[in-house]
């Protein structure tokens, strides 16, 4: 009977592993809502970005065409995990979904990782629509590597992270919609993703070092081609600083008590 | 109290209503007024700066199109964008259904919506034009067709808008025809860009869209020499323009 499962010992592996299936299922059957809405805008940003940015710049020589071609994947990217993630989590907190979420009899770790695999993994569409355009309309040599795997997979990982703990840590979801939008604008005019660095003023060169944008277009186009990034180890390494930076946030809001 | 006798007519109850209509926009918008002139002027100003990240030593012509396109931008985004969200906003509120019980001419409520967006667009076009002309080295000649131009640039886009806005009834719909006006605006229109760096068969669509048009007159009345044929953008606005007006009439005269 029922009474005898609810005795059930709410530990372990397999409970842990039950329950992070059970987020799981709660999470992608949530996203059926805004799935075709997001896919568009993904679209939009990866794929139609691509093509924009050929129309403002003419006639291209193919060192710009690769960059292009090679920074827009990595633009179609950025939405899911740095926009749409943290104005779903401050939706859920204007609706009371989120707390009810933190009421589950779950693990609340195995909450946070579900929303973590949901958005890493719909990020690849978008990733691949994308590439896909670019390499039709710029005609480019792409040499694409086996790295094309963890590059995606840390680049999606990392701005989910990044989005969940901003939608976590900031309390007024107005606020929240006006930080995603900045991250927008920023991402889509003054990063050097799909332009080289050098193009850029000293001081925001810098600042886009420390920044997780630069990074993340460095690994994807070090998978994507041959000898155009010089130094992907160290830009693995910021990705995985601020992935791992931003658990910590996740998990210092999410553990304390209100 | 006995109702007021005064006449529900003439040109002075027409202008005593569009004031009233104007304070009621502006006082509704307050709060976001003045965050929306300062994002709008930020991504203007914005804009004409980032064009240099995107070409490394930006070329003359393409400084030129851009830092002349972004001033129509600045210019349309609220009326044709914005304003769409907003009145489908009002049409879930209902406050929709209640703006017109008001005992105000129905053109009055346009009109001032017109007003309320020169408002809020012409500093943040102001903006964008001035770092225009102190970050990049333009030959720009203003000439007084600015004025006409503006205004009817801010008169077409917003009227499109507003037309869009009331004649589609799902607020849903509306939200979503005006997120994808907003990536044709700056992406697909030769707004930014010279027409002939599109593929041919958008430039020619273009030709009979109403933005193409609007950056024509804009950059004829600063320019010289840039824009060959105006006077067939002054029409092919106009017209867009007259539709609109035909096109929100008729929505909002009819009985429900």
């Amino acid at each position: 009977m029922t009474a005898l499962a609810l005795r059930e010992p709410r530990s372990g592996p397999r409970y842990w592993l039950h329950s992070y299936g059970a987020m799981l299922r709660f999470d992608f059957t949530g996203s059926r809502e805004w799935l075709p809405a997001f896919l568009l805008v993904q679209t939009l940003m990866g794929a139609g970005m691509a093509i924009i940015y050929g129309f403002y710049l003419g006639r291209m020589t193919t060192p710009v065409a690769t960059f292009v071609a090679t920074g827009a994947p990595t633009l179609s990217i950025i939405p899911l995990g740095m926009a749409l993630l943290p104005s779903l989590v401050s939706s859920h907190k204007l609706e009371g979904t989120y707390d009810f979420v933190l009421s589950l009899p779950v693990p609340r770790m195995t909450g946070a990782l579900s929303s973590l695999t949901v958005f890493t993994l719909l990020s690849v569409p978008g990733f691949a629509i994308a590439l896909a355009v670019a390499n039709w309309r710029y005609d480019i040599d792409l040499h694409v590597s086996m790295a094309i795997i963890p590059a995606v997979a840390l680049a999606s990982l990392m701005a989910t992270s990044v989005g969940y703990g901003l939608g976590h840590a900031i309390a007024n979801p107005q606020i929240t919609n006006l930080v995603t939008n900045l991250i927008i604008f920023l991402v889509l005019m003054f990063s050097p993703i799909a332009f080289p660095i050098q193009n850029f003023p000293g001081w925001l060169a810098s600042a886009h070092r420390v920044l997780p944008f630069w990074h993340m277009a460095n690994v994807i186009r070090g998978a994507l081609t041959n000898g155009l990034v010089p130094n992907v180890a160290r830009s693995y390494e910021v990705l995985g600083l601020w992935t791992v930076g931003s658990w910590a946030l996740v998990a210092w809001t999410m553990g304390r008590r209100r | 109290m006995t109702p007021s006798a005064t006449l529900r007519s003439g040109p002075s109850y027409w202008w005593r209503s569009y004031l009233a209509i104007l304070r009621w926009d502006l006082t509704g918008l307050r709060m976001v007024l003045p965050i929306t002139v300062l994002v709008l002027s930020l991504a203007g100003a914005g804009f004409v700066l980032a064009v240099d990240l995107f070409f490394g030593q930006v070329p003359d012509k393409a400084a030129l199109y851009v830092c002349t396109g972004v001033l129509v931008v600045t210019l349309v985004t609220i009326g044709m964008v914005l304003a769409p969200q907003l009145i489908a906003q009002q049409k879930i509120e209902k406050t929709y259904d209640f703006l017109w019980s008001l005992p105000v001419p129905r053109t009055t409520a346009a009109f001032s919506w017109v007003t309320t967006n020169l408002v809020i667009s012409l500093p943040a076009m102001a903006l964008a034009l001035a770092v225009a002309m102190l970050r990049y080295d333009l030959p720009l000649h203003l000439t007084p067709m600015l004025l006409p131009a503006v205004l009817l640039v801010v008169f077409t886009g917003t009227m499109i808008g507003y037309g869009l806005a009331h004649a589609v009834s799902q607020p849903m719909v509306t939200i979503a025809i005006s997120q994808v006006l907003i990536f044709l605006i700056i992406g697909f229109s030769p707004i930014n860009f010279p027409a002939d760096q599109l593929p041919g068969w958008l430039a020619s669509v273009h030709q009979w869209l109403p933005f193409a048009p609007m950056a024509d007159v804009i950059r004829a009345s600063i320019t010289v020499g840039v824009v060959p044929d105006v006077a067939r953008s002054y029409l092919v606005l106009g017209a867009w323009a007259a539709a609109s007006v035909t096109l929100t009439a008729v929505v909002l005269g009819r009985r429900k």
